[in-house]
């Protein structure tokens, strides 16, 4: 069995949105921090 | 790092999924990841505006707007102390699993373990007998949380830096192990497959806004509380969005190591994921998958599984820490009786009110308790708390507060957010809500009992409310 179309766009969706946002405004605190 | 703390806890590792599977796995997180986004972040962004901006505990935040509000601060630090009496009763299950892991005792059924170590009676009716290792516990972690409060918010720093990563680390381990199962495809399809028809549910909507409300310590007065402790310079908007972000991560993550065990159970069990239910729903089931991926591990199971369980221990201690701090803080601020002494008041009312959950009913207890609170008295706080600071103070002040420290800038979406969409949707759905509980009362429990173990504590918290408002300390003038 393998995953149907709308569960791997659900996978894709909530590992960008979560995991990319996250690494996203944890940058942005970073290069805030050293300005 | 502790408002990350108090956010990532037993909500995600433990409530996210089994709130997930309850209402249809896929079909469930569509409405969730929009509870994130419309009411979750922008709810988070104002508490934390508010705390910042206040400087004291809830109810003296609230008290600042205007002094009739004190009862809505009291509100937000009844809730969180009401979740602890039940969830300090799941980490005191934690604890006893801690144990049973070193030659793990669950065996081969780690669901017909689960029951015989409750002593489950099979309705919340019949109290049955007391379970001795989930009082250990309860006196275990109780004491625990009061070590950590009573010198103050400094000692949760250290604590949070050691508890926050050791746990995420120790569930991606599982999560591998958990993937790599037969059958777990199943699981991840169950769980991640959108069912659209599950969206014209009242219920699913209204749980995953309780979901969000509940994994983020929002309308509990937590962050309220943290965020007066920050310092003045602090970037609240990136802040909000960091712990909201890394919260529904870590639910996201937890989904994926239970549900591929739920994938696996039912392989071997022959039967389709939806059948599974009676012996899988509800509070119980991580009790039965992490200990099944656990037993699994191909090498030092024992190890990682004491190791997981102190992991999990150390994830609901940040939070059950947090759900104590603001009504020990608003204590405090109010009557100045030391922070000490309100810790330990409050941990020891705490305590006894835990024991209600040590029968082998303990268990239904917990669901029904966590149900109406979670999903009727969080959500109702969350309306109160946007209509107050939303209409009655001017949410434009806030905003500005918050921008003028924030290098985001957020803008009248998050206004409109606040004061027309969060209270409209929290306001229909708790309408449905109540009238679909009516019609099909929550797991076909007695309404006796509903009301006794569901509503009253409800009742209990706001008449708390406003009596604690009345009380007057001796030096203020009425």
């Amino acid at each position: 069995m393998s995953l149907p179309l709308s569960a791997i766009i659900m996978l894709i969706f909530g590992c960008i949105v979560l995991y990319g946002g996250l690494a996203y405004f944890i940058y942005r605190a970073f290069k805030g921090k050293n300005k | 790092m502790a408002a990350i703390g108090s956010a990532v806890g037993l909500g995600n590792v433990w409530r996210f999924p089994f709130v997930c599977y309850e209402n249809g796995g896929g079909a469930f997180l569509i409405p969730y990841f929009v509870a994130l986004f419309t009411a979750g972040i922008p709810l988070m962004i104002l508490e934390f505006s508010v705390g910042h901006w206040a400087r004291g505990s809830p109810p003296e935040a609230f008290k600042k707007i205007g002094k009739k509000w004190e009862w809505a601060g009291w509100c937000t630090v009844l809730m969180p102390f009401l979740v602890a009496i039940y969830y300090i009763v799941i980490m005191s299950w934690c604890f006893s699993y801690m144990i049973f892991s070193i030659d793990l005792r669950w065996g081969d059924q780690a669901a017909h373990f689960f029951e015989s170590f409750l002593g489950d009676t099979g309705t919340p009716i019949v109290f049955g007998g007391i379970s001795m290792p989930v009082i250990l516990g309860l006196i275990v972690v109780w004491f625990f949380v009061f070590l950590i409060l009573y010198k103050g918010v400094k000692r949760i720093g250290k604590v949070v830096a050691l508890t926050v990563p050791i746990p995420t680390i120790l569930l991606i381990i599982l999560t591998i192990r958990g993937l790599t199962l037969p059958g777990a495809i199943e699981g991840i399809s169950y769980y991640l497959t959108p069912n659209f028809s599950k969206l014209l549910d009242a219920n699913v909507w209204l749980a995953a806004y309780a979901q969000v409300f509940f994994s983020l310590s929002l309308a509990q007065g937590i962050m309220i509380t943290y965020a007066s402790f920050l310092k003045k310079k602090s970037d609240i908007t990136n802040n909000a969005f960091i712990i909201s972000l890394a919260d529904a991560g870590t639910s996201f993550l937890a989904g994926f190591t239970v549900f591929s065990v739920v994938g696996y159970l039912s392989m071997n069990a022959g039967i389709g994921i939806e059948s599974l239910g009676t012996q899988i729903a509800g509070p119980n089931l991580t009790f039965i998958t992490y200990p099944t991926a656990i037993s699994l591990l191909p090498f030092a199971a024992a190890f990682f599984g004491f190791i997981f369980f102190i992991a999990l221990l150390t994830f609901g201690i940040d939070s059950a820490f947090s759900m104590i701090e603001p009504i020990s803080s608003g204590i405090n601020g109010k009557w100045k009786i030391s922070k000490a002494k309100a810790t330990a008041i409050m941990c020891g009312i705490g305590f006894c009110l835990s024991l209600m959950f040590v029968g082998g009913s303990g268990l239904h207890l917990v669901d029904i308790i966590d149900h109406f609170i979670a999903n009727f008295g969080l959500v109702t706080i969350g309306l109160i708390e946007c209509l107050i600071l939303g209409w009655v103070y001017t949410l434009r002040k806030l905003r500005y507060h918050a921008n003028e420290i924030s290098e985001i800038k957020i803008g009248r979406w998050w206004e409109v957010l606040i004061k027309f969409v969060v209270p409209a949707v929290l306001f229909l759905l708790l309408l449905a809500s109540i009238f679909q509980n009516i019609t099909n009362p929550y797991m076909g429990y007695p309404w006796w009992l509903i009301v006794l173990a569901g509503i009253t504590p409800l009742i209990v918290i706001f008449a708390i409310s406003f009596t604690l408002m009345k009380i007057r300390p001796k030096e203020e003038p009425l």
